[in-house]
């Protein structure tokens, strides 16, 4: 970076302009709903409208939007990515910028599309998502989770599923299944993660259990109790926390089969439940297949395509996996054989590097946040050449030091 | 026979001969106008019957000995040249030194890295050095009239040079009366020229000359060219002046050829640096597509190495309008992103004006990187590292 800024000597970061930064986040909601908004801030519509979109709700996106930005407020981007869903770097920028912005790009509006037109009494629709690295798979799926979580869907949401391979906090054998591995904070964390995503629509909804559950002798779920109180005690008692989750799941499935609810499925990284080894050791000093890891069952099973009112997003990353497995950023690699066959049929979407439109824009994104400053006159042309239209490499292009 | 292969020191016996040979080599002092003969002129009768100095018989005596000794050299190599020619099955008539230098070299195949250092088989003249001829007669007179100097032929030369700039300024001040002006297209181009350096102009001269001295003439040969009528005295000047062919030949610019599809392109073969090699073939117009063996330029993850091949298309403006693709193999990232790099700049050329390439060459990207890894020493921990000083 270094020796591009010496090159370019142009890019500069100006953190302390932001507090009095462009059109605050609260405006452009306000445009979006008060459909007779007055003159005066129309004309403030018009020139954001030539990188940015006012329509916050993915629901509204269209071809007419890609490559625009749209803001997701400030509330909704707690809920729905409070623990997780945009990647760190992404958090960063957005805390640096002060506001929650996605490119609508045409990966995601495809996605949208086909969930919007899905038969949702048919079973369910496995989407993959694939492409390189830092082509933007994660944004895209967090750009149809926002839609889900606007449009009544329970959000099963795994941020990072290899997280749980690679840096588990805590391993513990599991009492129910002999030669199991449970990863109890793990699966407490993703607890509250599906808790503060879907609080709202749980409470909206009354979702009540089937059958009973019985964790010890004290312990006990009866039939007909809220969901919510079966996730409180997952979280309560982090001992039960991954035999929570499969119940949760399984009950999930059931209720939208039911017609109770409809449920998004969201796992990022889903190849890591396939990959020939994780980093966990057994008692025995072994590595445990993530097949052995209590975690796994849940989200496999819910991946099946045996319950229908639901969908399924999934997208398969090389950096899932360790190295030597990284060789290329298909499916069929990736997933390998057993994934495979586990998720066939299923459609898969491939998102690429950004298009000339949405790399201008994107630059222009950024000259808008005071993040770099066109001093010379092929900036654009020159960060082209060099982040390859990549939109990781890109944003590592003029990252600050 | 001076053939050093047998490790015959020849020159070791006749040790006296050569005590006050200057250091040069013979090939030049062949052409050189200045007295470097063995043989000595003739003096007058009625001199000859004065009283000969004893330097001069001691030189006399120098001079024939050696002469003897060429004689039986030049015998010895034209023998050797004969059995070699026949044991190469060759006509010994016919055969020249190339024959020669061929036969040495497949006989006595050499490794070392050193050129001279390798067995070799020439004339004597080549490989004795000249000396200088008599420079007095019997009685112990000069001939040369700066003989007192202590380098004659270098003031001799200096002399002629304030001559033929003298000679100069008369005629401008003769053809400036007449109204004359010089002719400027016979002017004399320096570039692609060099004044002689010392080293050479010290084998044509036969003598040492000093720094300052060289700058001397330097100084005063400058002087002679920068007359505006210096053409009339072009031969004289050119006896002192070496071109330049490296860099001539560089600044030949090829013309871009025409592919199937109408473009213009260029290819640039054997691009160097480091062990890469790279081969590199360079669009124009295009829409700034890189292909790096089938690949864009995620063939490089390191983001200086796509700066590399950055600053070559940035520099010239042509970022963008010209394709690149590159079949690069061998060494490290950094070095097939180098040579990349100075493969596009030298197929660039041909679509930049001149001025543009004078500014890419000053820039340093039509220079070779000729470095290469340093060896690592034993007895230290790399190539300059030493291992941790540390006391017992």
């Amino acid at each position: 970076m270094k020796m591009f800024r010496k090159h370019v000597g142009s890019i500069s970061r100006i953190s302390t302009q932001l507090q009095r930064g462009p059109p605050t986040v609260g405006s452009i909601a306000g445009l979006s709903t008060e459909a007779e908004a007055a003159p005066k801030q129309e004309r403030v519509d018009e020139k954001i409208t030539e990188f940015r979109t006012a329509i916050t709700n993915p629901g509204g996106h269209s071809p007419l939007q890609i490559a625009k930005f749209y803001t997701i407020p400030a509330e909704e981007k707690k809920r729905i990515f409070g623990g997780g869903g945009l990647p760190k770097q992404y958090e960063l920028q957005i805390k640096t910028f002060t506001e929650a912005c996605l490119m609508v790009r045409s990966p995601a509006l495809e996605l949208l599309q086909y969930i919007k037109q899905a038969d949702l009494s048919k079973p369910v629709v496995r989407y993959v998502l694939y492409g390189e690295n830092g082509v933007g798979k994660s944004l895209t799926m967090a750009h149809v989770l926002h839609y889900g979580a606007l449009h009544d869907f329970l959000l099963v949401h795994v941020p990072w599923a290899p997280n749980w391979m690679k840096r588990p906090k805590e391993t513990a054998n599991a009492t129910g299944q002999e030669g199991f591995i449970d990863l109890p904070f793990d699966a407490a964390a993703w607890l509250v993660h599906f808790k503060t995503q879907n609080a709202q629509l749980l409470q909206k909804l009354q979702l009540k259990t089937s059958k009973d559950y019985v964790w010890s002798k004290r312990e006990s779920t009866p039939t007909g109790s809220l969901l919510t109180e079966l996730v409180e005690h997952g979280i309560a008692r982090i001992k039960y926390a991954s035999e929570t989750i499969a119940a949760v799941i399984s009950e999930l499935k059931q209720l939208s089969t039911a017609g109770q609810c409809k449920v998004m499925v969201a796992i990022d990284g889903f190849n890591a439940f396939f990959h020939p080894e994780t980093r966990i050791f057994s008692d025995n000093k072994q590595r445990v297949t993530p097949d052995r890891i209590t975690l796994t069952q849940p989200f496999l099973n819910i991946t099946n395509y045996d319950w229908t009112n639901g969908v399924c997003i999934l997208s398969v990353d090389k950096i899932a996996m360790t190295e030597g497995y990284m060789e290329s950023y298909m499916p069929r690699y990736l997933l390998g054989k057993d994934g495979f066959e586990h998720l066939d049929p299923f459609v898969p979407v491939h998102v690429d590097n950004y298009t000339d439109k949405e790399f201008t824009n994107y630059i222009s994104y950024y000259v808008d946040r005071f993040w770099i400053t066109k001093t010379a006159p092929d900036l654009e042309d020159q960060l082209k050449f060099m982040s390859n239209k990549n939109p990781y490499t890109l944003m590592q292009l003029v990252r600050g030091l | 026979m001076a053939l050093r292969v047998l490790g015959l020191n020849l020159i070791k016996n006749n040790i006296n001969l050569l005590q006050n040979a200057c250091r040069i080599n013979a090939t030049s002092t062949t052409q050189a106008p200045y007295c470097n003969q063995v043989t000595v002129h003739a003096a007058p009768a009625a001199v000859q019957k004065q009283k000969v100095s004893k330097a001069m018989k001691a030189y006399l005596e120098r001079a024939r000995e050696n002469d003897e000794f060429m004689k039986t050299q030049d015998l010895d190599f034209q023998i050797g040249k004969r059995h070699l020619a026949n044991m190469m099955g060759a006509d010994p008539e016919t055969f020249t030194q190339q024959d020669i230098d061929d036969a040495i070299s497949y006989l006595f195949p050499s490794g070392l890295f050193d050129k001279r250092a390798r067995p070799a088989m020439k004339s004597p003249d080549e490989v004795f050095p000249a000396r200088k001829a008599a420079e007095f007669d019997e009685t112990g007179r000069p001939f040369h009239s700066m003989f007192y100097t202590g380098k004659p032929n270098f003031f001799q030369l200096l002399h002629d040079i304030v001559e033929e700039t003298n000679k100069l300024y008369d005629l401008e001040e003769r053809m400036l009366r007449r109204g004359n002006k010089p002719d400027e297209n016979q002017k004399i181009e320096m570039a692609g020229f060099q004044m002689l350096p010392k080293d050479q102009l010290e084998v044509k001269l036969v003598e040492t000359i000093a720094d300052i001295e060289y700058s001397n003439f330097v100084s005063s040969m400058e002087r002679l060219i920068a007359s505006p009528f210096s053409y009339k005295s072009k031969n004289f000047i050119e006896r002192y002046l070496k071109p330049l062919i490296d860099q001539s030949k560089q600044l030949e610019v090829p013309k871009p050829k025409i592919d199937e599809q109408g473009r213009q392109y260029i290819t640039t073969y054997e691009c160097l640096r480091k062990t890469a090699r790279a081969d590199v073939t360079v669009r124009m117009p295009g829409t700034g597509k890189i292909n790096i063996n089938g690949k864009d330029i995620s063939y490089f993850d390191v983001e200086q190495c796509r700066e590399q091949l950055l600053f070559p298309l940035q520099f010239s403006g042509l970022l963008g309008k010209v394709d690149v693709e590159a079949n690069v193999a061998g060494g490290g990232s950094s070095g097939q992103s180098g040579a990349i790099r100075w493969g596009i700049a030298m197929s660039l050329r041909s679509f930049v004006d001149q001025e543009m390439i004078e500014s890419m060459r000053l820039a340093g990207l039509l220079t070779r990187d000729y470095r290469r890894r340093e060896r690592k020493k034993f007895g230290q921990e790399g190539a300059r590292r030493k291992y941790t000083w540390k006391k017992r």
